[in-house]
């Protein structure tokens, strides 16, 4: 079952060339959905518009089987997250506790609520030792920790995340995308992922992949891999794996469409056994 | 901005700091009001008194009032060389050649100084004592009777507490693009007209840049978030007043009736 | 002519409470015509250290050599203007330096603060805009209307035009995607073998310290914990665990390989040889 439904959606910052045209796309419930594309290709406009940030031209955006409009957007918010790439500028409190509340003063949580519900998810972020802390003493990591956790209390069913890891360091990145891994397998939320981590597209359910404002391909990874040729037309990068798959297929070695090193590495052991 | 103590929040345990916030800058409003009184020197013994009290009860160290006091220091010195040059009545206290200096002059730069020095060791005693944020809640709760006649209270507190929440980032912006300046051959400590206005340049307009930038982040970030002004919003940090509180506000309008009372009905 | 640290310390804030020593009696000698990797965890002292190459920090104690330069602590340096034009330093988000009304102003910014004349600054620019990919066409547009990785070429063209023979980024990567990140490596390899620039990179990514680098530096705690050749890096690794790198993707290919008893050569560097290599072994047993 689909749970975001885009279709043909246009729009354009400047009224004349569009950052994103005639764009569709689902995506299923409960799925950890990647989209990609280099910079600039308008990854960041389709999320600001399911979110209801921007107001499209043309096209319709059904979350849920409502569409999106001017009169539900207030609470199709409340059932869409998003975490936004600078950690720094999406942190309002003072401090990671008056943070949290945020979203919720905003959607009217009565007062006495609301510390059970700051605490319930600072703890599922592991922020609770941080609850009186400022923002200047956080890292990186921990404010778009603090993020999410914000996002969380709001008890959205779909996350978007837009390049929520890329101005972070290799342990705040790491931090991040065990705390979405965690997210999605124990709560089942639908993870929409703006991303250029590509060991991040390799696990993920589905791939969406931007050029120009457009969708050039939808499927699963192992899909869109399998196409190396057009992604290397549209500068993508390849999984290291798929990379050496491809030499060795020169050399006449196949290790089937393995895009992981483990299933490489594994493909590689039944043909050396197997000699 | 180390050694800059006027109005700075200082982290400590006292009495006052426990006291809600909307009791503090009323009872500091009042007693402002009684220093404007003409209660004369035993109003202002009874006054300093009071105020040196509350910093006691604070755990401020005078130091501290002293070097908020210090940036007032040269307006006081103007004020008192203005006032000696207009005022020429009273007795004749010094003859410098064909200048003089008259009794009055002297007494009232004495009752102005007195006033501002009071007036600082009370607002010390709330900004000292009071988180920022803490205050613009207070701030909020205190403006929202005026809500019905268009004061927006909400935004106004929302407004404040945001840019106290980003003037850190603000300083340390700032002080990463004087650094990048400085090192493409900056200097912005000396050289000619011309060059100093480029360097002030290029120092404010990537800052503009990066303010606005920051301004449309925290826009979405908030509007995701469900914010949309105006609209109704509970509020999770809730103000409480306590007796002390009473006592504090109580004892800042006998503070105003002993100032009236030493004023005109004496 | 070496840069090297003698015992460097530097404390921030020294006398206050918000006191914070970044640096502990660093000693470190970096080879001239070299790209060299700073790598170590956020405050781990990288940027404290970077910054004394052009006295934008000066040592608390200890001395730092620069190209001739001596800067101790406790003295004013002297030539202070000819060494930052000596060092180029590009701090990370170099785009928010851009001010001018056009890319060549804020290009030939540089170089007129330090006495080039306003012909000879254009002509250099120009130049340098060729050099990092920007045409020639962008020189009169504003820098404000350029794309995010377009804005980061003109800053560092910005340094480059004020033609240092020290190079010195920090995270000049940061936020790019990843074919803009190739592309800001590759500038860097041939502006360093071709115009003989030394380059210091401040980085967290492996694959850029392992494909364009010659030296690793590891920071910890504000001191040098290691200083290696970067094949010798990478080839323990139990000591990229020690360290909590994730070593670059053909590296732990390798590990994984020969884990499984393939025989993997240490000269194996790129993708091509390693599968030559492994299709050999996997024919031939």
């Amino acid at each position: 079952m689909s749970v975001i439904e885009v279709k043909d959606l246009t729009f354009s910052y400047d009224g004349e060339t569009p950052a994103v045209q005639g764009v569709s796309f689902t995506v299923e419930k409960g799925s950890y959905t990647t989209l990609i594309g280099h910079n600039g290709s308008g990854k960041s406009t389709v999320a600001k518009l399911l979110a209801g940030l921007l107001e499209k031209e043309k096209g319709t955006i059904v979350i849920d089987s409502m569409e999106l409009n001017d009169e539900n957007l207030h609470a199709l918010r409340r059932r869409i997250g998003i975490v936004f790439q600078n950690p720094d500028n999406q942190f309002i409190g003072s401090t990671v506790r008056d943070d949290i509340a945020f979203g919720l003063e905003n959607h009217c949580v009565p007062q006495p609520d609301m510390d059970g519900i700051i605490e319930e998810f600072a703890a599922r972020t592991g922020m609770t030792a941080y609850l009186n802390t400022e923002p200047t003493h956080l890292s990186g990591g921990q404010k778009q920790r603090v993020a999410i956790a914000g996002v969380l209390a709001m008890k959205p069913e779909i996350l978007i995340f837009d390049e929520a890891t890329s101005m972070l360091d290799p342990q705040g990145k790491d931090e991040i995308k065990r705390v979405i891994m965690e997210l999605h397998k124990e709560s089942g939320l639908t993870i929409v992922s703006i991303t250029h981590d590509v060991d991040e597209v390799t696990g993920s359910d589905a791939v969406i992949v931007l050029d120009q404002g457009k969708v050039a391909m939808t499927g699963t990874p192992r899909e869109i891999f399998a196409q190396s040729d057009r992604l290397k037309k549209m500068h993508l990068e390849l999984p290291f794996a798929l990379q050496l798959s491809e030499q060795l297929k020169k050399h006449g070695v196949s290790t089937g469409d393995e895009i992981t090193m483990e299933g490489v590495v594994e493909a590689l052991c039944r043909l050396h056994l197997n000699r | 901005m180390g050694n800059f103590t006027l109005g700075r929040y200082m982290p400590l345990d006292s009495p006052v700091h426990k006291m809600d916030p909307r009791a503090k800058i009323g009872a500091m409003l009042i007693v402002m009001i009684a220093v404007f009184f003409p209660s004369g020197w035993t109003g202002y013994g009874i006054l300093f008194v009071i105020a040196a009290g509350m910093i006691l009860l604070s755990r401020l160290s005078f130091k501290f009032i002293w070097k908020s006091m210090k940036p007032m220091m040269f307006m006081m010195l103007f004020l008192m060389v203005i006032n000696c040059f207009v005022i020429k009545t009273g007795t004749l206290v010094l003859t410098l050649g064909s200048f003089t200096i008259y009794s009055d002059a002297l007494l009232q730069t004495a009752y102005i100084v007195v006033r501002l020095l009071l007036m600082i060791m009370i607002t010390t005693c709330l900004t000292a004592t009071t988180k920022p944020l803490d205050m613009t809640l207070g701030i909020e709760d205190l403006l929202s009777p005026f809500r019905k006649i268009g004061v927006p209270a909400h935004e106004i507190a929302m407004l404040i507490s945001i840019a106290l929440r980003f003037i850190p980032d603000l300083i340390e912006e700032t002080q990463k693009i004087m650094k990048a300046q400085e090192s493409r051959g900056v200097d912005l400590k000396e050289g000619k007209m011309m060059e100093r206005i480029m360097a002030i340049l290029s120092l404010i307009v990537p800052l503009f840049v990066s303010a606005f930038q920051r301004a449309d982040d925290l826009a979405n970030a908030m509007e995701a978030r469900g914010y949309a002004p105006g609209e109704t919003r509970t509020r999770y940090k809730v103000l409480k007043m306590h007796r002390r509180d009473y006592i504090l506000l109580l004892g800042a309008a006998c503070v105003l009736a002993c100032m009236i009372w030493l004023s005109y009905f004496r | 002519m070496p840069i090297a640290f003698e015992q460097v310390s530097h404390i921030y804030s020294d006398g206050t409470p918000f006191r914070y020593q970044a640096l502990y009696d660093i000693d470190l000698n970096l080879k001239e015509g070299k790209i060299t990797a700073v790598i170590g965890q956020t405050g781990s002292g990288k940027s404290t250290l970077v910054q004394h190459l052009n006295a934008l920090l000066l040592p608390s104690s200890g001395t730092v050599y620069v190209l001739d330069r001596k800067i101790e602590a406790g003295t004013r340096p002297k030539g202070l203007k000819s060494l930052r034009k000596d060092v180029g330093l590009v701090f990370q988000f170099p785009e928010y330096q851009l001010f001018e009304e056009t890319v060549l102003k804020d290009v030939s910014f540089g170089p007129k603060n330090f006495g080039v004349s306003e012909e000879d600054a254009a002509k250099k620019s120009l130049e340098v805009l060729k050099l990092v990919g920007i045409d020639p066409s962008y020189a009169e547009r504003s820098p404000l209307e350029l794309s995010g990785g377009q804005k980061r070429r003109v800053a560092i063209a910005g340094i480059l035009a004020m033609d240092p023979s020290v190079l010195v980024l920090d995270e000049p990567t940061a936020g790019l995607d990843p074919q803009g990140t190739i592309e800001m490596m590759k500038l860097f390899k041939r502006l360093n073998q071709e115009m003989h620039k030394t380059i210091l990179i401040v980085t967290h990514d492996m694959e850029q310290v392992y494909n364009y680098c010659d030296e690793v530096v590891v920071m910890e705690h504000g001191k040098v914990k290691l200083q290696q050749g970067v094949d010798e890096f990478f080839s323990h690794p139990e000591q990229c665990i020690e360290l909590h790198i994730l070593p670059p993707d053909i590296i732990r290919m390798k590990t994984m390989l020969r884990e499984k008893g393939f025989r993997i050569g240490d000269e194996i560097r790129d993708v091509q040889a390693l599968a030559k290599c492994i299709a050999r072994q996997v024919k031939h047993g």
